[in-house]
């Protein structure tokens, strides 16, 4: 089946991880995407480690990879007229542009709105920056830890309370800004099927910070109680991490039919955890050094995979926190089939998340291609469908156009 | 909003508790489809979950918005109805016919247990979606077990990659995966729709918490597959230093900074009026910044701590240098960027006015064409009869029956627990 989203063709001019991911979401359900990337130096990403092979090399970079799965890729200095002239060209075709210019700077590269959409009424535009387009952080420098920071998530959610701010990992906001713009490009498909227009589509990743502890706004705003971290800090049932045996886990008190102490009692052998003063949530945080040392030898005689199998054959709810190597190995996702294999020219072929979702049973992640090296399809697009002549694509050459 | 909402025309019955798939349904019911949020009597732990105003449960508690009512009903609505009951059963179905998506998040099993698996839904309209949004999906040897936010954070080598610098693994979020899991949601199911719109042809939809966790970590995914391994580092950074969390002069309040090249490290240099310690050669470039990065961060740290965290990160932002406060839930709610950007959205819930106005976090996007507001928190059962009228085709004397045998419901049973 071709991908749901085959008939579009998106650009993107992202100069940061989020608008890679976001022209990424679309890319993986079909939609024709072309990356276009300053010449020489490219992406930011392709030289950021680690990198595949520990060699630094602009087409092994991990996040790189990870982030531009089925995109074709051509170098453009949209910097020069003669560059901008050419992107104006592969605009007046185009479906949908993700860029992520700060601001101020898109119009003096004929990149805003306004220009755009005069040659192309139908162009659904989505810009995806730290602060949004407009509001008095509008110009602020950013990144996925001032996202976090500045986002709220930095204060409240990750870290112990009797240490500094600590965030997640692997640019999280970054993400959830992406998955924002998508949906909101979804939105605007269905908007323009009526209406032939397109639009322009502001993405904020500080906001889409805020948007994701809901525990956060809300407990505010109804108690006036200001929402801090350290929510796994002694909490032996319900967020921390305990050691298996070859692993760890983290355990929770759903599927206990309210009687949480006793089925993990039951479960593990260990009377002591029905003592009354664990049968609260509270009395398990005042007691928890010794519910740890109750708990913690029990588990430690299980594996990974067998705890699994035993607390689901029992209704009970746990998390094995894999390291990414077993999430690789992981028989489930294997037997979902929910890698995607791509071979990469200087990687070789390895196995890719796919989308999250199957269709009538079908992997809904697009297995066209991997990350784009840079230039790849500067022949293929620029002769091939903007009709230059390899004359003409040496002389842009020769100007440090592409 | 004068303009129809683009979803317009667009139904879905959704059968959803706690989080990720009410926050993915959020979205259709904020573009204008018809959400309507079947709940079961039976099952009112999102309304008893709270926060409650002033943290006190009022009298009519179940509609009081805590944290869940108001993500998971704001801008649908509410059908409370006992879909086990053999009469609710046979009403589902009738709507079923007149809808265009049917989600759940019972764990594999449940909906066909209930006749209301794909293949029966599909077989009275061809033309329904269905999605169900479950922890591991519908095949695989875990399609059994349940999931939190957290135990997927877990699951998908996130929270492995996650915690203080040498310390142990700490579990990422409290629940942004939920918030993850709901944007892909909404996405999958605006992308059904729009594969429906060429062919006619409605179809079936599992997603799984875990999956959408693990395509947000697809570089240590990578990075596995070649004997790769992430350190833990807190805030610090693979390359770049500094990149960390400083303590300020205030208590518990924190600003972080980022120097991401020679060029804003002499920037930031300039900004602290280049003292002794930062003119060290040891700190000239990123390999020998971050090399000694935790002696930079501690220098550093000595100097942020002299002044008032909001006042430091903004000046530091007028010098073009990358940095921020760490700000808390007052922060944000006071915050004039998110004011003048309307992201905050005030709303008086007029079923329950005694709550009072309150703030709600709005969607982190702007699209003039689509432009969202808050209507609407559905208050339990609120829209029974105007559903089961105007839909199912019930006379006013037949809705009066099954509201007076226990099937649809405006209020929870008398003997139900005040949370």
């Amino acid at each position: 089946m071709p991908g749901i989203l085959s008939e579009l063709r998106v650009l993107e001019l992202a100069l940061r991880p989020s608008g890679a991911y976001c022209a990424k979401l679309l890319a993986d359900q079909g939609a024709d995407t072309i990356k276009v990337e300053p010449p020489g130096w490219g992406d930011q990403a392709r030289h950021e480690p680690p990198f595949i092979g520990d060699v630094p090399h602009p087409d092994r970079s991990s996040t790189f990879l990870a982030f531009n799965t089925n995109k074709r890729g051509i170098t453009l200095d949209v910097g020069q007229a003669a560059g901008r002239d050419l992107f104006g060209r592969l605009a007046q075709s185009a479906d949908v542009i993700v860029e992520s210019y700060p601001p101020g700077q898109t119009g003096g590269l004929g990149l805003d709105y306004e220009t755009l959409s005069e040659a192309n009424p139908r162009l659904i535009l989505v810009s995806v920056t730290y602060f949004g387009q407009d509001g008095p952080y509008a110009d602020y420098q950013g990144d996925d830890l001032v996202a976090q920071a500045m986002g709220g998530y930095l204060y409240a959610v990750t870290g112990s309370a009797a240490m500094p701010p600590m965030g997640t990992a692997l640019q999280q906001m970054e993400i959830t800004a992406a998955r924002n713009g998508a949906v909101a490009v979804m939105g605007a498909l269905f908007r323009r099927d009526e209406t032939e227009r397109g639009t322009h589509i502001d993405v904020s990743t500080m906001e889409a910070a805020v948007s994701t502890p809901s525990g956060l706004i809300h407990p505010y705003t109804y108690t006036g109680r200001n929402p801090h971290r350290g929510g796994s800090d002694g909490n032996v049932m319900d967020g921390m991490h305990l050691p298996t045996l070859d692993g760890e886990v983290t355990l929770t008190t759903a599927g206990t039919g309210g009687r949480p102490m006793q089925a993990w009692a039951e479960f593990l052998d260990e009377p002591g955890l029905t003592d009354p003063k664990f049968a609260t949530r509270g009395g398990r945080m005042e007691h928890w050094e010794e519910l740890h040392s109750l708990v913690a030898p029990r588990l430690a005689q299980w594996t990974n995979l067998d705890l699994m199998r035993k607390t689901m054959a029992r209704g009970l709810v746990i998390g094995l926190v894999q390291t990414p190597t077993q999430v690789v190995e992981s028989p489930h996702l294997e037997e979902r089939g929910f890698f995607v294999e791509l071979d990469h020219p200087e990687t070789g072929p390895m196995q890719y998340p796919g989308s999250g979702f199957f269709i009538d049973g079908d992997n809904a992640m697009a297995a066209d291609r991997p990350a784009p090296q840079l230039g790849e399809h500067n022949v293929e697009i620029l002769c091939g469908e903007l009709g230059l002549s390899l004359r003409e694509l040496g002389l842009l050459r020769a100007a440090r156009l592409i | 909003m004068s303009e129809k909402g683009v979803l317009d025309g667009i139904r879905v019955l959704t059968l959803e508790q706690v989080h990720a798939l009410p926050w993915g349904t959020g979205f259709l019911a904020d573009l204008g489809a018809d959400v309507i949020r079947v709940e079961s009597p039976d099952h009112l732990q999102d309304r008893k979950a709270g926060p409650f105003p002033d943290g006190k449960a009022g009298e009519e508690w179940w509609n009081e918005a805590g944290n869940l009512v108001y993500y998971g009903t704001r801008n649908k609505r509410s059908l409370c109805m006992d879909v086990t009951h053999a009469r609710g059963k046979e009403v589902f179905l009738r709507l079923v016919e007149t809808a265009d998506i049917v989600t759940d998040n019972f764990r594999p099993g449940t909906m066909q247990r209930f006749g209301f698996d794909h293949d029966s839904l599909s077989s009275i309209n061809p033309r329904i979606i269905t999605l169900s949004s479950t922890a591991y999906g519908y095949t695989g040897p875990w399609r059994r077990a349940g999931s939190r936010a957290r135990t997927v954070d877990a699951a998908c080598g996130l929270s492995y990659l996650t915690g203080y610098e040498g310390g142990p693994s700490m579990r990422a979020s409290n629940n942004y995966m939920d918030h993850s899991v709901g944007n892909n949601v909404a996405y999958a199911l605006l992308l059904a729709l729009y594969q429906r719109k060429k062919t006619g042809r409605g179809m079936r939809v599992d997603l799984t918490m875990l999956e959408t966790g693990v395509s947000a970590v697809g570089p240590a995914i990578l990075e596995a597959q070649r004997g790769i391994t992430r350190d833990r580092l807190g805030c610090a950074h693979w390359w770049k230093a500094p990149h960390n969390v400083y303590p300020t002069r205030n208590d518990d309040r924190w600003i972080v900074i980022v120097v991401s090249s020679d060029e804003e490290w002499e920037n930031l240099k300039d900004a602290m009026g280049s003292p002794d310690w930062a003119r060290d050669t040891k700190f000239d470039t990123a390999l020998s910044r971050w090399q000694n990065r935790h002696e930079l961060d501690q220098l550093l740290g000595e100097w942020t701590s002299q002044d008032d965290d909001l006042e430091l990160a903004s000046d530091l932002q007028a010098r073009g240098i990358t940095a921020g406060a760490c700000m808390t839930a007052r922060d944000l709610v006071n915050d004039p960027h998110l004011q003048e950007r309307e992201y905050l959205w005030e709303f008086a819930n007029p079923q329950v006015p005694e709550v009072r106005p309150r703030v709600f976090a709005g969607r982190p996007y702007r699209d003039a064409g689509n432009p969202m507001t808050l209507s609407k928190v559905a208050g339990l059962g609120q829209d029974n009869e105007t559903i089961l009228s105007e839909l199912a085709g019930l006379s006013q004397s037949e809705i009066s029956d099954l509201q007076a045998d226990g099937v649809i419901f405006d209020a929870p049973r008398p003997d139900e627990s005040r949370p």
